[in-house]
């Protein structure tokens, strides 16, 4: 007779948001995602919102499954909330915020039930920048520059090219639509409605979407069967 | 204090809202040997008043790390000051653990007020003897804070805690305005002068004194014996008289880094003496 039922672990995501590319540059960190939300093949919802600030001093950008990145939220909120409550001068930096995720994460993986996300943290605290990513697997680092998915494979070269520590805010927003243009042009999963979100000393904040300008134009485009006999 | 119907258990309240098993849980704290602490902008120093029972014994252990930046000095039942060293090294290592930052020492104290409090509201528990002293290193600049029996804890600039500490701290309450700027040489000097204060015509010496320290770039040590004597050597407090003649110091001074001791007047050469003929076995 069957009494009990099988306890239940993540076995693949469901809505998943797609890469997220993020830099240092001189005054803090730069964040940048779109706004899709896949479920599956289908780019069905197109507002998601995948950057979200932490506490006064980190930013937080998900890729993989959207309810995970919810449940990880409410995790934050917690810690923030009980962080704030010492009320002692005291705060969690980014770099905690990165140490607390990456045991969540590895604990979860371990448990062979994991929150199917990467996430990326950054953020300044005291003049200090720390970005760092934390995988599914609770694989994590810290570097000038990092992305999810298939932003690693698409962006990152761009940025080991371009990248410089004294990037200030209007080129690295170049450098980042330039690494969002590219994922737009070749995943399949990017949608054209970009956030770009930035963290300083000051405090976060997460620009309104807008959408890159493409170009279509290549004649290889125009007739693109001219060399396929057969294919249309 | 006298014994009264109120004082049987810890959770019995008496007619003048007192709790008195609490109030002499802190008499266990006043019976213990002094312990010290001073703070500047960038240092802590803690000093402790180390006693053996006996000429064969060693002394007792009272200044415990707690992690690399923060140290604890105890002064009561030193049994209850160990339980709680370990139970603070555990709360560092987890938070060190889970955010690869080390724990901020107000967060620290306060749970160790609360683990405190706890024994105070529990028929089947009694409160902790012993008084801490914590000093600690965190973003906020440097801190002292004493935690008693009771769950209460305080911030200090200066602080002593144990049998006849209150010569030290008259001693600290003189000189305090000035710690905040104070080198960490001079803080450590006023710890020894506070921590001879409190012996009380009794020679200080690296053997009855420990001193630790903690600060901006130097994790939490306990100085070595030797260090400590010559620190006490350079300082020149052996005896009580901080009103001693210029000239006399100034010559002792000479005697004790040339001469072995001959039972001069000086305390400075005293100080070489007290190795050969006063040291208990266990210093030798």
């Amino acid at each position: 007779m069957d009494t009990v039922t099988e306890s239940q672990r993540t076995l693949y995501p469901y809505v998943t948001g797609s890469s997220v590319v993020a830099i240092k540059y001189k005054d803090g960190i730069l964040m940048a995602a779109d706004m899709g939300g896949s479920y599956g093949s289908t780019l069905r919802y197109k507002s998601v919102e995948r950057l979200k600030p932490i506490g006064k001093h980190s930013l937080l950008g998900a890729s993989g499954e959207i309810s995970d990145f919810q449940e990880i939220m409410r995790y934050l909120d917690e810690l923030i909330l009980i962080d704030n409550m010492w009320d002692d001068g005291n705060s969690l930096g980014p770099k905690e915020v990165h140490n607390y995720l990456t045991r969540v994460m590895y604990n979860r993986r371990n448990k062979f039930n994991p929150l199917w996300n990467s996430l990326v943290l950054g953020g300044v605290k005291k003049g200090q920048k720390y970005l760092g990513t934390v995988s599914m697997i609770g694989v994590n680092y810290e570097d000038n520059h990092v992305a999810t998915g298939l932003g690693n494979h698409l962006a990152r070269p761009i940025l080991r090219d371009e990248w410089n520590e004294n990037l200030t805010f209007e080129e690295g927003v170049k450098l980042l639509e330039k690494c969002m243009r590219v994922l737009l042009y070749r995943d399949r999963s990017a949608v054209n409605k970009i956030q770009i979100s930035k963290i300083t000393e000051e405090g976060a904040t997460v620009y309104p979407p807008f959408s890159l300008k493409t170009y279509w134009e290549f004649s290889a485009f125009k007739n693109p069967t001219v060399g396929a006999e057969g294919s249309w | 204090m006298f014994r009264n119907q109120y004082d049987t258990d810890v959770t019995t309240w008496s007619p003048a809202g007192r709790l008195f098993q609490v109030e002499y849980a802190m008499e266990a704290v006043k019976q213990g040997s002094a312990a010290i602490g001073l703070r500047s902008k960038t240092h802590v120093v803690l000093a402790c008043v180390n006693k053996a029972n006996s000429e064969l014994s060693s002394h007792q252990k009272k200044i415990f790390k707690v992690d690399d930046h923060i140290g604890v000095a105890i002064a009561g039942l030193t049994a209850d000051g160990r339980v709680l060293s370990r139970y603070m090294r555990s709360e560092c290592i987890n938070y060190n653990y889970t955010y690869e930052s080390p724990l901020p020492v107000g967060r620290l104290v306060v749970q160790l007020a609360d683990k405190a409090q706890v024994c105070t509201q529990r028929s089947w528990k009694r409160p902790y003897g012993v008084g801490l002293l914590v000093a600690g290193l965190d973003e906020s600049g440097a801190h002292l804070y004493y935690n008693c029996p009771s769950g209460n804890y305080f911030e200090y600039q200066a602080f002593a805690i144990g049998s006849r500490s209150q010569a030290a701290k008259t001693y600290l309450e003189r000189k305090f305005n000035n710690f905040t700027a104070s080198s960490r040489e001079d803080l450590i000097k006023d710890a020894l002068i506070a921590a001879r204060e409190s012996l009380q015509g009794e020679k200080l010496t690296s053997s009855v004194c420990t001193i630790a320290v903690v600060g901006v770039g130097e994790p939490f040590h306990i100085l070595d014996q030797e260090t400590v004597q010559q620190l006490i050597d350079t300082f020149e407090i052996v005896r009580e008289e901080e009103t001693a003649p210029a000239e006399p110091e100034a010559a002792a001074e000479q005697d004790a880094a040339t001469e072995q001791a001959s039972g001069a007047d000086q305390g400075g050469a005293g100080n070489q003496g007290g190795a050969d003929q006063g040291g208990s076995p266990m210093d030798i």
